[in-house]
């Protein structure tokens, strides 16, 4: 059998490209809900992520044929549909988010002097040549853009530490169980990103202790995520929640800037290329799921659905869109859990093709 | 349509054929028969079709045999024709062909003669150390200088025909063994299919070998030296050899080969892997620098540290253009200067370099059309060009696009292309290898021979990235140490 990915990519994948969305805004959100405490909501979604990860990834040991296959073989083709278009509707709403966030954050702090949407669009044109690319291709970039995610943050570590006060995040908990409970349903729209897991199923060879590499991948992730989150807070304590673009608030007080201009930019131009890719898998995996609902013959079909109807959002609701994000948030928390965690964590439940045929034959 | 046993009618049928003034039909006569000798005026050499094939026939006394006759000549390189359009092929190719009278055949002798360029270094990959031949135009010379530098029975050379009205001789050249068995039967597929007037050099032939025709990569390597085309070769893959071109193709193709440079195998690891770094940066620069510098210059400011940003400002002041149409502008110019230094006669263009580079760079900076900060940079980007040779062209068109929409669209707008350009380069595959690699597809154990350069015992294995069916290329015996 000839697999899309190797497993080598499945963990860069994690690396590459899960902990950017959750480098930009945030962490000025979760620091709004919790201050000091914002990082116990970090490590409640990711403990979230890694329960399902590990569901999914059991679900890969056992797996005879991709994420489709499995959906047909075990609930028909109606079951299959409505699965599927779950996941069409959560991918739909998890990609608003981090694409607004990333239009504020181009109109704000790159284009400072002619903030405009225009400027942002042409993003739209990387995600529709993405979305017409197969899986092989999501892996390859993974096997490159690792290296730019790393050292981006790297650099972004490194000049920002020295800056961090990390007693800031004491007393642990000081704000109670249920700002942090608050805090992890408000991130979850950044979170539950093992459904994008759901459809490696089938689509590398899972061999014996790859698990073991996956999840340890995903703890990479996650320590990024955690350490950037408790360095923002370090640095900016109470006023953290005002800093909205924690990927260009972070490293401004290091007094290399002084010496050698905004040198961190080269950090953050890094981690926005990896991040063009990182933002366009919501809607690569909608056309994934639009292709096989609707078997469309040209390649292309899918992702022009795809990438109009986030174009439509975001010019129509362009100003008003913080309004729009906001009710997703509050009302789509629930939602987003079941499909961005629970409903993974059932994938482990679901039987291999042969052995259900196995089993009607008999 | 096959030869008679009577001459006459053969060379009417020739003569209609090859009625061109330049190709002779030599009457002579061997023992009591009557025979023609046919060749190109110029291109045989005379000296050998006297002692090879005209004494011998002074010999015969009465009517030889068929056996008499073929064995009489001593040439090293004869054999026999039956058709008129094999013929007819083997004169255009430079052979002499002897017509018998009474014989339903004719012998083909391979005497061809002409000037030929000496075996120089070649220009475009000069070595401070390792081997200095190059190929040159003549098809048998390549094939002489790869097969002193491979001597195994294993090395192979199919050759065929391409070019409807050129016949230019074409030659796979691969080691069974090593090569892909699938590879080799594609390219020959391939070459057999190309229905084209002539080929005139091997770049005719590398378009028809690509299989994204509108890339802008090229996606047929090339070399001009024998001692890495067996280096090539010996790594898996298949070279194709042109009459009329010092340049051999490689297939597959990887970028990272651009990036490689003939000394690097001959010089130590440290110093291979520091220019190599060396190279892959100044590739980036050249791509990249204008592109961004405009989009500093335009949209971010804060890029740019406060003393050069000062330096900067103070240069720009009184400019009558935007940064980018300046910056568009001085590139144009140095693309014009470049392509003007190329074409002229070499004295003519150094010249055109001093009165481009130095005249017109200073005069236009005095004169306040263009900032000294905007030259700096293109120079920079020029120089940084040329270290990679290959990519020259390919370098050049994709950084004015770059620079367009630097101008245009700022620092963001230059990230969008850089990943449209990412997504072209990673999904690019050509004879099933993918451009990209060992970088992406990740190929771990190929990354000793990319910008890094192993040492010799890293070499153990024959690269991934490219399918060969023989892995192992050495036997790494440990010295036992001594006390």
């Amino acid at each position: 059998m000839n697999y899309a990915l190797k497993t080598r990519q499945v963990c860069l994948f994690i690396i590459a490209f899960l902990p950017l969305s959750k480098l930009f805004v945030l962490p000025s959100v979760l620091a709004k809900i919790a201050n000091e405490d914002l990082w116990l909501c970090t490590v409640l979604s990711l403990l979230l992520d890694f329960i399902s990860l590990s569901a999914v990834l059991y679900a890969c040991k056992k797996a005879d044929t991709d994420f489709f296959g499995l959906l047909r073989a075990n609930f028909g083709k109606v079951g299959e549909v409505i699965v599927l278009v779950l996941f069409l509707i959560y991918f739909t709403f998890k990609a608003i988010n981090p694409l607004t966030e990333q239009n504020e954050y181009v109109k704000l702090t790159l284009y400072t002097l002619m903030p405009t949407l225009l400027y942002f669009l042409p993003f739209f044109i990387v995600c529709f040549y993405l979305c017409t690319k197969k899986l092989r291709i999501l892996g390859r970039a993974a096997d490159i853009m690792w290296l730019a995610t790393i050292i981006g943050v790297t650099i972004l570590f490194a000049m920002s530490i020295s800056n961090a006060d990390f007693s800031a995040i004491l007393p642990i908990g000081a704000r109670g169980f249920n700002a942090i409970i608050k805090g992890s349903y408000k991130s979850l729209n950044w979170f539950g990103d093992s459904a994008y897991l759901l459809f490696f199923i089938g689509n590398f060879k899972y061999k014996k202790r790859d698990y073991i590499k996956i999840l340890c991948s995903f703890l990479i992730h996650a320590v990024i995520v955690t350490s950037f989150v408790i360095i923002f807070y370090s640095i900016f304590t109470s006023i953290a929640y005002r800093q909205r673009f924690a990927l260009t608030e972070i490293s401004k007080y290091t007094v290399v800037i002084n010496n050698m201009g905004r040198f961190d930019y080269v950090g953050i131009m890094l981690i926005l290329l990896s991040n063009m890719f990182s933002l366009s898998l919501p809607l690569y995996f909608s056309c994934k799921i639009l292709n096989r609902l609707f078997n469309f013959k040209r390649v292309f079909i899918a992702p022009i659905i795809v990438v109009s109807i986030q174009v439509i959002i975001m010019v129509f609701l362009n100003e008003n869109i913080a309004g729009f994000i906001s009710i997703i948030q509050d009302y789509g928390g629930f939602y987003f859990l079941i499909v961005g965690n629970i409903l993974p964590v059932f994938s482990a439940l679901l039987k291999p093709k042969e052995k259900i045929y196995a089993n009607q034959a008999n | 349509m096959k030869l008679t046993r009577t001459i006459d009618e053969n060379i009417t049928y020739l003569k209609k054929k090859l009625a061109s003034e330049d190709i002779t039909f030599l009457e002579l006569t061997v023992g009591a028969k009557d025979a023609v000798l046919i060749f190109v005026n110029d291109l045989i050499s005379k000296n050998e079709v006297g002692e090879l094939v005209l004494r011998p026939t002074t010999l015969f006394k009465g009517e030889p045999s068929e056996e008499e006759l073929f064995n009489a000549f001593l040439s090293p390189e004869k054999f026999k024709r039956y058709d008129h359009n094999e013929i007819i092929t083997d004169v255009l190719l430079c052979n002499a062909v002897l017509l018998t009278d009474g014989f339903d055949f004719a012998i083909s002798f391979g005497l061809k003669y002409f000037e030929k360029r000496a075996i120089a270094e070649p220009p475009t990959s000069t070595v401070l150390k390792g081997p200095r031949e190059g190929f040159v135009e003549s098809l048998p010379v390549n094939i002489s200088l790869i097969r002193r530098k491979l001597k195994t029975p294993d090395l192979r050379f199919e050759n065929l025909s391409v070019g409807k009205f050129s016949n230019t001789p074409v030659t796979l050249c691969y080691i069974d063994g090593i090569a892909d068995n699938e590879l080799v039967k594609k390219l020959r597929k391939k070459l057999s299919a190309i229905d084209i007037d002539a080929v005139l050099d091997a770049s005719y032939i590398s378009k028809f070998l690509g299989e994204h025709k509108t890339s802008i990569f090229k996606q047929v390597g090339n070399t001009e030296k024998p001692d890495i085309l067996a280096g090539k070769i010996l790594e898996g893959r298949v070279a194709i050899l042109v009459d009329g071109s010092p340049i051999a193709l490689t297939v597959p193709y990887l970028l990272i080969e651009d990036f490689q440079s003939p000394s690097d195998y001959y010089n130590s690891s440290y110093s291979a892997t520091v220019a190599r770094a060396i190279r892959f940066i100044s590739g980036i620069i050249s791509l990249f620098l204008p592109a961004l510098f405009v989009a500093a210059e335009l949209f971010h400011l804060q890029l740019i540290p406060l003393s050069f940003l000062l330096t900067i400002v103070n240069s720009i002041k009184g400019i009558p253009l935007s940064p980018s149409y300046e910056m568009f502008l001085t590139l144009l110019i140095f693309e014009i200067l470049n392509e003007a230094s190329v074409r002229m006669p070499r004295y003519v263009g150094m010249v055109v370099s001093i009165v481009g580079g130095l005249v017109l760079g200073e005069t236009a900076v005095t004169a306040g059309i263009i900032s000294a900060p905007t030259l700096m940079i293109v120079a920079l980007s020029g120089i940084c060009l040329y270290t990679v040779p290959e990519l020259e062209q390919t370098f050049s068109v994709l950084r004015l696009l770059f620079l367009i929409i630097a101008g245009s669209g700022g620092g963001y707008g230059l990230l969008v292309s850089i990943a449209m350009f990412i997504i072209y380069l990673i999904s690019f595959e050509n004879y099933s290898t993918p451009l990209c690699a060992p970088f992406s597809s990740l190929i771990k154990e190929d990354l000793k021979d990319t910008i890094y350069k192993g040492f010799i015992e890293e070499h153990e294995f024959r690269p991934k990235s490219i399918k060969s069916k023989n892995k192992k290329r050495m036997n790494i015996k440990k010295d036992k140490e001594i006390n």
